[in-house]
């Protein structure tokens, strides 16, 4: 789901509009990601933000020879909290664009929007979902429609943003666009829950902490 | 710390084992490009290692490979200097919390 410049270089103000909409947008995440922790979380966040930098690059193959791989801004939205959540992808996508030309630079403040801040925000979504939920099962489930969800909601905005691109414009992009990444969304959800369920598992403490799943975190 | 330092060798196994087993057909959104004929222009920055690959390596595992492991150092190093900026070196009280 990078957007590489050479799908938004016609439309530069459509570009510059998206890094407007970001940077204040990580500003506040900035802000209040340093109110939210109660010691360092460093090493979580770092290690993290590596795993999905690394599992963003294995693609699974769905239908028609393409392809999806996690995103994982969900799954950074659990451990993290979204502030860092937002953050942290940023990075990623930061690296990733300058290293490796995965998304553009233009295209970079429609990156961050469609994956870091989408999947940052997912956070409350899932808090909305689970709350007052004591079952395992139940959080679970939410996690894998929100991370689904995160998924095809940047689907969305990424096919508006590159419709300028295509001859049939946002009536071509959007369907298209939203038919392979629920698919991939699917990808999504799966890998996330399975994470998400095993952190919850081995590290309790990590997910309570955020007061996701309220009473859980004691043994 | 000791068990952090593991998790990143498991980073590193994940990418060994699954580089040859990544797809490597067009993503969701390179297919709609290529559906629909849009004609991509040439992007005025191709990295450092375009596309996952060091030029100069032949075998397109190694240099993935060689791609992937700096790249999740890169991120490492990145977010752990994040992740100190952002929170508090010494535990808060929890009374001062949110």
């Amino acid at each position: 789901m990078h957007i590489p410049d050479g799908l938004l270089v016609n439309d530069p103000a459509l570009a510059a509009v998206m890094w407007i909409v970001a940077i204040p947008i990580l500003a506040w995440s900035w802000k209040k990601a340093k109110t939210t922790y109660f010691h360092s979380t460093a090493a979580l966040l770092a290690i993290s933000s590596a795993f999905v930098f690394a599992a963003q690059m294995i693609n699974f193959p769905i239908i028609f020879g393409t392809s999806g791989h996690l995103v994982g801004g969900t799954f950074l939205a659990v451990l993290l909290g979204p502030y860092a959540a937002i953050l942290s992808m940023t990075i990623v996508l930061l690296m990733q664009a300058l290293f490796f030309a995965d998304g553009g630079i233009l295209a970079f403040g429609a990156n961050v929007f469609n994956m870091a801040i989408i999947g940052g925000l997912s956070f409350f979504l899932i808090k909305l979902l689970t709350r007052k939920s004591k079952s395992s099962g139940r959080f679970a489930s939410s996690v894998f429609i929100v991370s689904w969800l995160s998924v095809v909601l940047g689907a969305l905005a990424c096919g508006l943003e590159i419709s300028p691109a295509f001859a049939g414009g946002m009536m071509v992009t959007v369907p298209s666009m939203l038919f392979f990444h629920a698919i991939i969304g699917l990808g999504e959800g799966a890998i996330t829950t399975v994470l998400i369920s095993s952190v919850h598992r081995l590290q309790p403490a990590v997910i309570g902490s955020l007061t996701l799943l309220k009473g859980k975190e004691k043994p | 710390m000791k068990k952090y330092f593991a998790i990143i060798a498991l980073i590193m196994v994940f990418l060994v084992i699954l580089i040859p087993f990544a797809s490597s057909n067009p993503d969701g959104l390179e297919k709609v490009a290529t559906t629909f004929g849009v004609e991509e222009h040439a992007p005025f920055w191709n990295g450092l290692m375009f596309d996952y690959s060091v030029g100069a390596i032949g075998n397109p595992y190694i240099s993935t490979l060689i791609a992937g492991v700096f790249g999740t150092l890169i991120v490492l190093l990145a977010t752990f200097l994040l992740g100190t900026a952002i929170t508090p070196k010494k535990t808060r009280a929890v009374s001062d919390a949110h």
